[in-house]
C-alpha cells in the first residue's frame, strides 16, 4: 500500500500545506477516504453482538464530524491563498477522544449517559491546537467515561480493534486514539492518561504518546475521571510530532487553577541534540512485575514479556551507543502499591465526578414512569452507567465513607506520596541514581484479545502496573514504539522524567527513534491497510 | 419546676457581595432577575468545567475573620467536596471547605441593654458555594441555578448565647458588622444572611451540654426570636413531662408560628468530604494578610465608644450615628468641617439627615446634602442668619437642587428678616387692617396674640424671629397701637 496523505506526518502536512502544495481539504478527503477503507460500521450503544467483518475493522470513531471540519479545512486553505500563517498544524487532521468537549458536537465520554449531550464550548487543548490549524475529524472511542485499559468497557459498542490485529484490544481507555493514529484515521489525537491511558494504548498500537507533567496541560474541558491524577496528552506517529501537539497544547489557563504557571520551554531546539552523557536509569521493580492475585490478594510476582524484555534490552543498546550511560538496579520499591492505591484515590474522584449526571440537567434520563425524585436518581443512573462506572461508584463510595476512609482514602494519599518519593529520590541530581529519566517497557504484555480478561478488574489493571507510579507521583512519561513480538504485534517502551522535563524526554525518544531508524520493524504497516 | 437556662448556637450563611460568583465569572447578585440567566458552563456544573477561585472571596472573607478577631487565620486551608444529590446542586456536591477551614475561632460582642455586653465564641469560619434554588409550582419542581456558586461564608457560634433575644441581639450585631465592613448587604429577606440555630436547654447552674435540636432557614431577625422562643418553650414542656429531647431538624412556619419537624439527625448523610483536587490550597501569606489588615476600616463598638469619648456624644447618639458606617462618617466629617457643637451636630444628623436617607433610600455618602453643606447650615441658623425651620427646609432644598446652602439663601431670599424697623412697620398694618382681632386683645382674650404673630410670619414666609415678632406685637397692642419711641 502507497503512502498516502494521511500518512504522513504532521510537520510534512503543514509544510506542504503552508507551501501550497497541498491543501487542507485534501488531507481531510485522504483522511476521510483511509476513514471508509478501515472504520467498519460505526459503534452505537444499540446491543451489540459481533457480526461480519467487525473483527477486521478498527471502529475507532464514534462520531465524525465531517461538515466542521471541511469548514476548518477551507478556512485554513483561505488564510494560506491570502499569505496568512495557518499555524503549526495547518491542515493536520485530529481525532480528539471523546472524554474531550468539542463545541456543536456530541461529546459522548462513551457512556449512554452523555449520548445526547452536544457541549456548548470546547476544551482548552481542543481550541489551542484548532487555533493552530489541526482539524478535528470526530470523536473518538474509549473506555466508558476512561474507566478501563482496553476500550471494552464503552457502551459504544463495536469496541474499537487494534490497526495491527483488529481482534485484540488497542488498549485503554485512549483506544480510539492510538488505533485511529496508528491506522492513519487522523494524523494526532488528544487522549488523557490517569493510569497510563495514553501510553498503554501507544504501546500496543504502535505509536508514541506522551503524558505531561500534571499540571503541563489545561485539562479544562476533559471530563473527569480522577482530578488529582487526570493529564491530557498528544499521541502521534513520530516524537517530533507528538513535541509540536504538546507545545501547543501546554501552558497556564486561565479556567484551570490546577494548570502550571510555568512557562513551556521551546521543545524543538533540544530535540535533535542527543543524549550524550545523560543517565538513564532502568530499575527490576519495573521488570518482575509484583501485584496482587485477583483470588487471594497474595502478592504475585511476574516478568515482563520475554519478548518485549530483549526489545528493551536493543534499546539500552541504542542508547548507549547514542552516548547515554545506563544506570542499573534502581531501586524503586513502592512500584507495587501503585495500583491499589490508585484503585481506591481514582475511584473516590470517580464516584463524585459521576456525581452530576443524575438525569437532571442533560445527557440520558430515564423515560419511563418514576414516583419519586430518588427514583428518577436510581433508574437513570442505573440504565445510563455501565458496568465499570458503577463499580467505581460502588468502590469509591465505599472507601470514601466516614468509617473507612482513614483506612483506604488516606492511606493510598500516603502511598501516592511515598511513590512519588521514590522517584523523587531516582531523579535527585545531589542522589544516589541522579538520573535524567527511568526506562521501562510501558506494558508487561502486548495487546491482549478482546474479550479475554475483560471483566476481572484486577488482572485488566496488570496492564497499568507500569504506567500508573508516573501518574501518583505526577511525573511525565513518554512511550515510544521498540519493536513487534513474534506475533506482530507492537512492543511500547516508556521515558519517566522529573516534573516539567518533558523537553528532555522528547530529546531522548528523539534520539532513540534516530538510531533504531533502521530496525526492520519500522518499516512494518498496520494489518488493517493490508486488507 | 426547676429553673432552666437555654443553650443557643448559631450558624450563618453569609452572602459575599462580590461582583462574580466564587467558581466563575457569571454576576453573583441575581435578585430579581429572571431565572437562569446568570449561569454559565461552570456554574451549572456541565461535564468537564473547573472551577477557579475567586480572590475577592478570600478576601472578603479574611477582612470578616480579622473584624471578628479570629484566633487562627489559617494560612494554608482547603476547599472540599460536600457530595450529595439534590436537583439544584448540579455538580452533586458542593464545593466547601471541612477539616481545614478558613479561619478558626474568634468572638463577636453584643451590647447589652442591660450595660453588660455579652461575648458569644466564634468556633470557625469557611467560604463555599451556594446551591441553587428549587420551586414546586403545579407538581412540577422548577430549578433556578442562578444562586449556584454565589460565594458564601459559613460563620458557627459556640453554643454561648442564653436567649432568644440575645440571639436576635447576635444577628443584629453580626448584620451591622457585615454592612460596616462593606462585605455583604445582609439582608435576611433576600437570603444574604441566613440563620440556623441550634438549641437545647439545662437546669440554669449546671453546665452540660444536652440534645439540641436544629432549626433550619429562619429568614428574618424576629423569626429567629419566635423560634426559639417556641422551641425552648417546648422543651422545658417535653423534659417537665418526664419526656426526652430528640435530635430533630425543624422547621419554623412563619404563618402559624410553629415548628414543623423535618427529618432525624440521625439518618443524616455522609457527605464523603475530601480535597478539592480541582483547586489549589488556599495560602494567605503574611504580604496577603497584612494587606488584608491594612483595609480593616474601625469597627462599630469601637467608633460608638470613640464618639462619647472624643464628641461626649450619649450613648443613645453614639449608637445611632455608628449603626452604618457612611452615617458615621458622614457625622465626623461635618463635626470636623464644622465649629459647631458635636451634640447639634449629631440633633441635625439624626433627625432632618436620617430622615432623608430614609425617603431617598441612599446611604449617607451618597447624599447631596455633603457634610460641608451641613456644617454650613447649621452655622448659618446657629448666627440667626435663617431660622431654624428654613435650616431645615434649606436642607431638604440642597439635597433636591444638588446647590450650595449659600446660593440658595441667597437666590430665594431666605435670610431672616431681622430689621425691626421693618418688622414694626408691618406689624403696625396689620394691628390697622384687623381691629376685630384688636378688640378681642382688648376684651382680655390675650391668646390672640398668637394670631397676630402668624400673620406675620406668613407675610415674611417665616424669616421672621417669633420671639421679636410677640414682643413688637405685645407692645403695639399694650399701647394702644402706638409704638412708644
Ligand atoms: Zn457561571
Amino acid at each position: 500500500m502507497s503512502e498516502e496523505l494521511c500518512d504522513l506526518s504532521a510537520t510534512e502536512i503543514s509544510r506542504r500545506v503552508k507551501n501550497g502544495e497541498v491543501t487542507a481539504e485534501e488531507v481531510l478527503d485522504s483522511t476521510l477516504q483511509r476513514i471508509r477503507l478501515v472504520e467498519g460500521r460505526r459503534p452505537s450503544t444499540n446491543p451489540y453482538s459481533p457480526e461480519g467483518d467487525d473483527r477486521n475493522k478498527v471502529h475507532a470513531y464514534i462520531s465524525l464530524t465531517e461538515k466542521r471540519a471541511r469548514l476548518q479545512a477551507r478556512a485554513i486553505d483561505d488564510a494560506v491563498k491570502a499569505g496568512e500563517d495557518p499555524g503549526p498544524l495547518a491542515g493536520v487532521t485530529l481525532a480528539v477522544k471523546d472524554i474531550f468537549c468539542v463545541h456543536g458536537t456530541p461529546t459522548t465520554a462513551g457512556s449512554k449517559i452523555l449520548e445526547n449531550f452536544i457541549s456548548p464550548y470546547s476544551a482548552t487543548s481542543v481550541q489551542r491546537l484548532e487555533s493552530a490549524g489541526a482539524i478535528t475529524v470526530g470523536k473518538v472511542n474509549l473506555d466508558e467515561f476512561t474507566f478501563g485499559s482496553s476500550n471494552e468497557s464503552s457502551a459504544f459498542l463495536p469496541p474499537v480493534g487494534n490497526p495491527w490485529d483488529p481482534s485484540r484490544v488497542p488498549g485503554g481507555s485512549s483506544g480510539g486514539s492510538a488505533a485511529a493514529v496508528a491506522a492513519g484515521e487522523a494524523v494526532l489525537s488528544l487522549g488523557t492518561d490517569t493510569a497510563g491511558s495514553i501510553r498503554q494504548p501507544a504501546a500496543f498500537c504502535g505509536v508514541v504518546g506522551i503524558k505531561p507533567t500534571y499540571g503541563r496541560v489545561s485539562r479544562y474541558g476533559l471530563i473527569a475521571f480522577a482530578s488529582s491524577i487526570d493529564c491530557p496528552g498528544p499521541i502521534a506517529r513520530n516524537v517530533t510530532d507528538a513535541a509540536i501537539a504538546l507545545q501547543i497544547m501546554a501552558g497556564s489557563d486561565p479556567f484551570d487553577a490546577t494548570a502550571a504557571a510555568l512557562s513551556v520551554p521551546d521543545y524543538f531546539s533540544t530535540i535533535e541534540k542527543g543524549i550524550k552523557g545523560m543517565r538513564i536509569g532502568i530499575s527490576p521493580d519495573y521488570h518482575k512485575l509484583k501485584f496482587p492475585d485477583p483470588k487471594t490478594g497474595e502478592m504475585c510476582e511476574q516478568s515482563v514479556d520475554e519478548e518485549i524484555a530483549e526489545a528493551l534490552s536493543r534499546v539500552l543498546d541504542h542508547l548507549t551507543n547514542a552516548g547515554a550511560e545506563i544506570v542499573e538496579n534502581v531501586a524503586m520499591p513502592n512500584t507495587r502499591y501503585g495500583v491499589p492505591a490508585y484503585f481506591v484515590i481514582s475511584r473516590v474522584e470517580a464516584a463524585s465526578n459521576l456525581h452530576r449526571y443524575d438525569g437532571v440537567k442533560y445527557g440520558y434520563r430515564f423515560d419511563g414512569e418514576v414516583s419519586n425524585l430518588r427514583e428518577l436518581y436510581r433508574k437513570t443512573r442505573a440504565h445510563g452507567f455501565g458496568s465499570q462506572a458503577k463499580l467505581r461508584i460502588l468502590m469509591g463510595m465505599y472507601v470514601s465513607a466516614e468509617q473507612y476512609e482513614k483506612g483506604y482514602y488516606q492511606r493510598a494519599l500516603k502511598i501516592r506520596t511515598l511513590i512519588r518519593n521514590d522517584f523523587v529520590n531516582a531523579f535527585n541530581p545531589e542522589g544516589p541514581y541522579q538520573l535524567d529519566c527511568l526506562l521501562s517497557a510501558t506494558t508487561p504484555t502486548t495487546a491482549f484479545k478482546i474479550g479475554a480478561i475483560y471483566g476481572n478488574s484486577v488482572s485488566m489493571q496488570y496492564a497499568d502496573l507500569l504506567t500508573v507510579p508516573a501518574n501518583h507521583a505526577g511525573i511525565p512519561g513518554l512511550s515510544v514504539p521498540a519493536g513487534v513480538d513474534n506475533a506482530g504485534l507492537p512492543i511500547g517502551i516508556q521515558f519517566l522524567g522529573p516534573d516539567f522535563s518533558e523537553a528532555n524526554l522528547l530529546r531522548i525518544g528523539r534520539s532513540y527513534e534516530k538510531a533504531s531508524a533502521d530496525e526492520p520493524w519500522r518499516r512494518l504497516q498496520p494489518k488493517v491497510l493490508h486488507a | 419546676m426547676p429553673e432552666y437556662e437555654s443553650v443557643i448556637g448559631l450558624e450563618t450563611h453569609i452572602q459575599l457581595n462580590t461582583r462574580s460568583k466564587i467558581f466563575c465569572g457569571c454576576k453573583a447578585d441575581s435578585w430579581e432577575d429572571d431565572p437562569n440567566v446568570n449561569i454559565c458552563p461552570i456554574c451549572a456544573g456541565l461535564p468537564g468545567v473547573l472551577p477557579t477561585l475567586n480572590k475577592s472571596v478570600v478576601e472578603k472573607a479574611v477582612l470578616l475573620a480579622l473584624a471578628v478577631q479570629a484566633d487562627n487565620i489559617l494560612p494554608i486551608s482547603y476547599l472540599a467536596r460536600k457530595n450529595y444529590f439534590y436537583p439544584d446542586l448540579p455538580k452533586g456536591y458542593q464545593i466547601s471547605q471541612y477539616a481545614e477551614p478558613l479561619a478558626r475561632g474568634g468572638r463577636l460582642i453584643i451590647p447589652s441593654a442591660d450595660g453588660e455586653d455579652r461575648v458569644v465564641n466564634i468556633e470557625k469560619l469557611h467560604i463555599e458555594e451556594d446551591a441553587g434554588k428549587t420551586v414546586h409550582q403545579n407538581g412540577k419542581r422548577l430549578i433556578d441555578f442562578n444562586r449556584c456558586g454565589v460565594p458564601l461564608v459559613e460563620m458557627v457560634t459556640a453554643p454561648d448565647i442564653r436567649s432568644a433575644d440575645d440571639a436576635a441581639a447576635y444577628l443584629i450585631q453580626l448584620r451591622r458588622l457585615l454592612r460596616w465592613l462593606g462585605i455583604s448587604e445582609a439582608d435576611m429577606e433576600r437570603g444574604q444572611l441566613r440563620c440556623d440555630a441550634n438549641v437545647s436547654i439545662r437546669i440554669l447552674g449546671e453546665d452540660s451540654l444536652n440534645t439540641k435540636t436544629e432549626i433550619k432557614n429562619i429568614n428574618s431577625i424576629e423569626n429567629v426570636r419566635a423560634a426559639i422562643k417556641t422551641e425552648v418553650k417546648r422543651q422545658i414542656q417535653t423534659v417537665e413531662a418526664g419526656q426526652t429531647i430528640e435530635a430533630w431538624t425543624l422547621g419554623w412556619d412563619e404563618d402559624t408560628e410553629t415548628l414543623r419537624k423535618m427529618r432525624s439527625k440521625e439518618t443524616e448523610a455522609d457527605y464523603r468530604y475530601f480535597r478539592e483536587p480541582d483547586l489549589l490550597p488556599i495560602r494567605i501569606d503574611e504580604e496577603w494578610l497584612l494587606e488584608i489588615k491594612s483595609s480593616l476600616p474601625e469597627l462599630p463598638l469601637a467608633r460608638q465608644k470613640r464618639f462619647t469619648l472624643d464628641y461626649g456624644l450619649p450613648d443613645y447618639d453614639a449608637a445611632i450615628l455608628t449603626e452604618e458606617r457612611s452615617l458615621s462618617s458622614y457625622f465626623e466629617a461635618t463635626v470636623k468641617l464644622s465649629a459647631g457643637d458635636p451634640k447639634t451636630i449629631s440633633n441635625w444628623v439624626m433627625n432632618d439627615v436620617l430622615r432623608l436617607i430614609k425617603e431617598k433610600k441612599i446611604s449617607a455618602g451618597g447624599l447631596r446634602l455633603i457634610p460641608k453643606y451641613l456644617a454650613e447650615i447649621i452655622e448659618i441658623v446657629e448666627s440667626g442668619m435663617i431660622t431654624r425651620g428654613t435650616g431645615k427646609e434649606l436642607l431638604v432644598n440642597v439635597e433636591d437642587k444638588g446647590k450650595t446652602p449659600l446660593e440658595l439663601v441667597e437666590l430665594e431670599g431666605l435670610a431672616q428678616v431681622s430689621d425691626e424697623e421693618t418688622l414694626k412697620s408691618m406689624a403696625m398694618t396689620i394691628v390697622d387692617q384687623n381691629p376685630k382681632q384688636v378688640a378681642t386683645y382688648k376684651a382680655g382674650k390675650a391668646t390672640i396674640l398668637g394670631w397676630f404673630v402668624g400673620q406675620l410670619m406668613r407675610a415674611t414666609k417665616g424669616r421672621a424671629d417669633a420671639k421679636i415678632v410677640q414682643s413688637i406685637f405685645q407692645e403695639l397692642l399694650d399701647n394702644d397701637g402706638d409704638l412708644g419711641s
